[in-house]
């Protein structure tokens, strides 16, 4: 139990290591600089030069790299090349933003699509199991961006009863957001619960068919009682693992969604950094995106062990 | 997309066209933004439209606005290191009409109009220029504005530490240390060397005056003579501005402006259609997107005619366009009405190779015809006869795709193939822009054409996109600036016209109009070049 723990932080740690690597290395290969990319069309020759002199990016990229494992490992993620604000703090604004969307997202999509999932999988081939697989196909096949500009269309432009944009900055208060969380929850939601949906009826579906469903049936015990006894702890926990990674995905997938918003979340954060090559911002939001996705499959994993008695016994070995 | 920042999204910087900073998104995502988020838009459109009418209209709401009023424009952010400096490559643009005044403003006719200097004029050899300035006017902190801030201002602008892009057009004429204020009401500016166009080139948007000393601080400040004071301010944020009363002009119609930062142009479009913003700004809608727009209750189509010149520059030091012979082919060969329609549904004005507004007083309208027999002719004769180039686009701008095709479709019946290349818009204008041979790209009109001659077609000049350098060309440039004649000075400017279209590098199909997307409350609408009427702009039942 311990030394499986010990290994998945370890695991993690390198996971980090290598992603802000990768990041780093995909950011060098992209076409242009910060200093082109921030002075623009109108710059001189000049301009750009002492920009570059000024940021730093004038040395090997090796040293800058090293530079900003060094200031990350003490808490700092350096200053913006951009705004010239520390990242730290201008991350964790637009995170906090982001994070308002997540919340209301994960609830919905979570505990509905769970619920759509099982019903689906006990009443298989039946109607309800019908309706709930073709809407949650179409839901899969749809990008967020249509479902979104759907969601404007209908509760923005046709009825108006939500902003279709946000107009404030990263600066705005939760109150001048929360009206303008409902419609990218919702984009996200209908995305992101589909794969849940069909990946509980599946398990729901195969525990459903396994022996011991069988058995505890025989043994008489009532549908509701097999159901909720028996099946379900099995059933969620492949659907654990969707979840988890649905989660992660909502971290670093929500650019798009926060674009159609104008939303002042950590995607659009991330679109307008690698759109300006704000090196530092960027290697900041993926560190970031990397933690979320550990922590969120290290939780997964714990709470397969949760479910799962095999697993809690000493020596158990997650698949 | 925001072609972004549809932009644009997009900044009228003295390379005139967008920026690339102005897209927000890679450009997958702005490609399936765009398509996505426009044809959805459609197909609602179509089945809204119960309206008789689905074509785009050419004019704003008519009629006078109510006093007062709050108006919300949603513009599309310079960057996130924007500043008020008006001065500065990172201008956050639609503030600066508000806020401040220049010396001299283009009229809707393309002539130098009065703005805070009075009146002008040259000595004999239109080598020294004398600007009377208008008295009684404030700037918004009470100080009376001077001579001293005229002449602070163009110091400012030739400051290297400001690095302004307006700075490489005027520090060939002017020394910050020759400028003379003799008394406070008169700048007299000598030049290093004869120009009879100078004011014009004080027509900028670079050039707004700023208070003497204010270098520092104006960039946040915002202390200018114009008809609106700043309350608020954040770099790609929101801000608020609020009428000036003392303004020397009268106090404009509106109360207040709000300024919104909407990067993608689908989120700004939806803002409007969601009556949460009342004007787009720096945002020509496509065609598909200005239909909804045009259909909605909420929302309507105004026009800034011929507001910017589309352009298929052929770098001139690259082959096969180092051949003259070549270049002539590649502009005979196509049908710039076949553009015109094509790309634009025809809301704009053939270019016919011509970079000078057809609204400009020294617009010569003559051409060569369309002729694809002489451009298989001349292919020949230079050796290409079977002549294959890569057309680089993006979807920085919605028009630069639906542009190249059709320059495709019409070159290849003089048997050019055209294969166009899509590139990343993002990084557009700093890898293919000047880079590739041959690619799309496009410029707010609004330069007087001192300036949009020199800049973008004159050899060495840092915007000259084609690379052409023609000594002949430059002769007459240098003619004309010294020339006081003003009849003649057309003559030589109708002469250089001639030469770029002739023996240039630069391919102009056609002037577009800008589809604006206003509120149907919105009322005196005006925009022309880098102008907009701050003052007369109201709402209506506000």
């Amino acid at each position: 139990m311990f030394s499986f723990l010990l290994r998945r932080v370890i695991a993690a740690l390198g996971t980090l290591l290598l992603s802000s690597v990768m990041v780093f290395l995909a950011v060098q290969a992209l076409p242009g600089d910060v200093a082109t990319q921030v002075l623009g069309r109108d710059a001189t020759p000049d301009a750009v030069a002492a920009l570059r002199k000024q940021m730093g990016l004038d040395q090997p990229a090796w040293e800058r790299y090293a530079d900003w494992i060094k200031g990350a490992l003490h808490g700092d993620f350096g200053t913006s090349l951009v705004t010239t604000k520390p990242v730290g703090g201008e991350v964790a604004q637009y995170l906090g933003n982001s994070a308002m969307i997540a919340v209301v997202t994960v609830l919905f999509a979570v505990t509905g699509s769970v619920v759509l999932g099982v019903v689906a999988g006990l009443y298989r081939d039946r109607w309800p199991d019908h309706l709930i697989s073709t809407v949650s196909l179409v839901g899969m096949s749809v990008p967020e961006f249509v479902v979104a500009t759907v969601l404007v269309l209908a509760f923005s432009v046709t009825v108006p009863v939500l902003p279709a944009v946000v107009l404030y900055g990263p600066g705005a208060g939760f109150g001048q957001l929360l009206p303008a969380v409902w419609l990218p929850a919702a984009s996200l939601a209908i995305v992101m619960a589909a794969y849940i949906v069909r990946m509980a009826r599946t398990s729901v579906i195969d525990v459903m068919a396994s022996e011991y469903v069988t058995t505890a049936r025989l043994k008489g015990l009532t549908t509701w009682r097999v159901v909720t006894r028996h099946a379900l702890p099995s059933a969620l926990l492949p659907t654990l693992h969707v979840i988890a990674l649905n989660v992660a995905w909502l971290v670093g997938g929500v650019a798009v969604v926060e674009n159609v918003f104008n939303y002042p979340g950590i995607g659009k954060l991330m679109l307008t950094s690698v759109q300006n090559r704000d090196l530092p911002v960027i290697q900041a939001i993926a560190l970031i995106s990397a933690v979320v996705y550990v922590v969120c499959n290290l939780a997964a994993d714990l709470g397969s062990m949760a479910l799962n008695p095999k697993l809690r016994t000493r020596g158990g070995r997650i698949r | 997309m925001s072609p972004l920042m549809p932009e644009i999204s997009h900044r009228p910087a003295p390379g005139g066209a967008g920026i690339p900073r102005r897209s927000v998104l890679t450009t997958a995502a702005a490609a399936v933004a765009a398509l996505g988020g426009s044809a959805a838009l459609t197909g609602c459109s179509g089945a809204a439209s119960a309206s008789p009418s689905r074509a785009v209209p050419t004019r704003g709401p008519a009629g006078r606005p109510d006093r007062g009023g709050t108006l919300r424009i949603a513009r599309p952010p310079a960057s996130d290191a924007e500043t008020l400096d008006p001065a500065s490559a990172l201008s956050a643009y639609e503030y600066l009409g508000a806020l401040y005044n220049r010396l001299v403003r283009i009229a809707p006719d393309g002539t130098v109009a009065p703005d805070l200097a009075e009146s002008w004029e040259p000595d004999a050899k239109a080598s020294t220029w004398t600007f009377r300035l208008r008295r009684g006017v404030t700037f918004h902190d009470g100080r009376a504005f001077t001579s001293a801030d005229a002449a602070y201002t163009l110091r400012h602008i030739l400051d290297k530490a400001t690095a302004s892009p307006q700075a490489p057009v005027l520090s060939p004429l002017v020394d910050p240390g020759r400028l003379r204020t003799p008394d406070a009401h008169t700048l007299v500016v000598p030049l290093k060397s004869p120009h009879a166009e100078f004011p014009s080139l004080l027509t900028h948007y670079n050039c707004y005056v700023v208070p003497e000393g204010s270098a520092g601080s104006i960039g946040r400040t915002g202390i200018g003579t114009g008809p609106f004071r700043l309350v608020s301010f954040t770099a790609a944020g929101p801000g608020r501005v609020t009428a000036y009363a003392d303004h020397w002009a009268g106090r404009p119609v509106l109360d207040t402006i709000d300024f919104y930062t909407v990067a993608d142009m689908q989120a700004r479009s939806n803002a409007l259609l969601a009556g949460q913003v009342d004007l787009l700004s720096q945002t020509n809608l496509d065609f598909a997107t200005a239909r909804v727009v045009a259909a909605s209750d909420r929302a309507t189509i105004a026009r800034a005619e011929n507001a910017q010149w589309y352009v298929l520059p052929m770098l001139t030091t690259e082959k096969p366009f180092t051949d003259p012979r070549v270049r002539q082919a590649m502009k005979l060969a196509y049908d710039p009405a076949h553009i015109l329609k094509a790309a634009l549904q025809g809301a704009g004005t053939a270019g016919w190779d011509n970079p000078v507004p057809p609204n400009d007083p020294a617009h010569i309208a003559t051409h060569p015809a369309h002729d694809p027999e002489k451009a298989r002719h001349l292919l020949k004769r230079a050796g290409h006869e079977r002549l294959a180039v890569d057309l680089y686009t993006s979807s920085y701008d919605p028009i630069f795709t639906p542009m190249a095709l059709a320059y495709q479709e019409s070159a290849g019946r003089a048997g050019i193939r055209i294969r166009v290349k899509t590139a990343a818009a993002d990084s557009y204008y700093t890898q293919i822009w000047m880079k590739k041979p041959l690619m799309a790209t496009y410029w707010y009109t609004g330069r007087p054409v001192d300036q949009l001659l020199n800049q973008v077609f004159r050899g060495g000049s840092s915007y000259n996109e084609t690379a052409w350098s023609d000594k002949e060309f430059d002769a007459l440039l240098d003619r004309a600036r010294r020339e006081i004649d003003e009849g003649r000075r057309r003559e030589l400017y109708g002469q250089a016209q001639t030469l770029v279209v002739e023996r240039g590098g630069a391919i102009t199909p056609m002037f577009a109009d800008r589809l604006v997307g206003i509120s149907r409350k919105v009322r005196g609408y005006a925009e022309h070049g880098f102008e907009f009427d701050y003052l007369h702009i109201g709402l209506k039942g506000a």
